[in-house]
């Protein structure tokens, strides 16, 4: 791929919703900047500690991870974009992106994964949602068995989206042994 | 014999098969899908699909500053009456999305989506129990 490959309508995903933008692609690293200015992401290719494709709908999302544990999500990439920026992050990056598959089965029970500063809930080894821990601002720990999570709030809360998530709760009956004992449960 | 129905009532309660069933995106908004029997929570900028069989109750609130909330509390095991009582044995060890709330601008907007929910909650449950009614 040649110096600075552009796409178009890219949006970036994130707590407050989907901004529109448009995402470069260089030699060293890849530079997102906002329709009409202000917010960017700059992302240096020495700090990419891993990249995911994930077909949504009609659209495909690029995950980019990066090392201090930030994770940032693309969305509007066509078939033929994933395969060319395949390309540029094996060659550029030397990182193979993994595919990620999106649970579209409508199901509340699953498994919960932790990584980085992400909470990720799987429904049958697929993604149904993830949550970033750096936008809670509270976890309690309702009864015995239930793990609630509130998301802070302020006033660019919900600034692209009608409805803004507040709060997540987990149940996590007796029979499950992934977080028994364990101190860094959300 | 009708230890088949009851495997077949949880297993049939899928709301997409494909990423590409569901609807086309659109605002980023809680939305019910009549047809496909689910209700679709804006979750980080991505639309999360739920089928309405496992939502337990939907509540919406309004506070002093006029905004708007809605709660879904989903079925989880160890609850009267849960559906899932075949599937919580099923998929034994499973970590269950509890419950959801989200703070919406439009108050009009959450409480159509909260009738909505209830409707067609109230049709798959009666479906569900005539079927099972039939399976004995």
């Amino acid at each position: 791929m040649t110096d600075g490959h552009l796409f178009n309508n890219i949006s970036l995903g994130g707590r407050g919703g989907t901004n529109p933008g448009q995402l470069k692609v260089h030699s060293g690293g890849i530079l997102w900047k906002k329709q009409g200015g202000g917010k960017a992401v700059e992302v240096d290719k020495a700090d990419i500690v891993g990249v995911t494709w994930m077909k949504v709908p009609r659209t495909n999302q690029l995950g980019v991870r990066i090392k201090d544990g930030l994770n940032y999500k693309f969305t509007g990439f066509r078939d033929q974009d994933v395969t060319s920026l395949t390309i540029f992050f094996q060659n550029s990056c030397g990182i193979t992106p993994e595919e990620k598959q999106l649970s579209v089965s409508g199901r509340n029970w699953g498994e919960v994964d932790l990584n980085g500063n992400m909470l990720t809930f799987m429904v049958g080894s697929k993604q149904a949602f993830e949550v970033s821990l750096a936008d809670v601002s509270q976890t309690q720990l309702q009864g015995k068995n239930d793990v609630i999570l509130e998301f802070h709030v302020d006033d660019t809360t919900g600034a692209n989206e009608k409805d803004s998530l507040m709060e997540i709760s987990f149940h996590i009956p007796n029979s499950n042994t992934q977080f028994v004992g364990d101190e860094n449960r959300p | 014999g009708d230890n088949h129905a009851t495997a077949k009532t949880s297993n049939d309660l899928i709301a997409y098969k494909n990423v590409n069933d569901l609807p086309p995106p659109r605002e980023l908004m809680i939305q019910v899908d009549q047809k496909n029997e689910a209700i679709l929570l804006p979750v980080y900028g991505t639309m999360v699909p739920f089928h309405v069989a496992t939502v337990r109750t939907v509540s919406s609130q309004q506070d002093t500053n006029r905004n708007c909330y809605i709660r879904i509390i989903f079925n989880v095991p160890g609850t009267p009456f849960s559906p899932h009582d075949t599937s919580s044995l099923k998929f034994q060890g499973s970590i269950y999305l509890k419950e959801v709330s989200f703070r919406s601008k439009d108050p009009r907007h959450i409480s159509e989506v909260v009738q909505q929910i209830k409707t067609l909650r109230r049709q798959v449950a009666a479906r569900e129990s005539e079927r099972a009614e039939r399976a004995t």
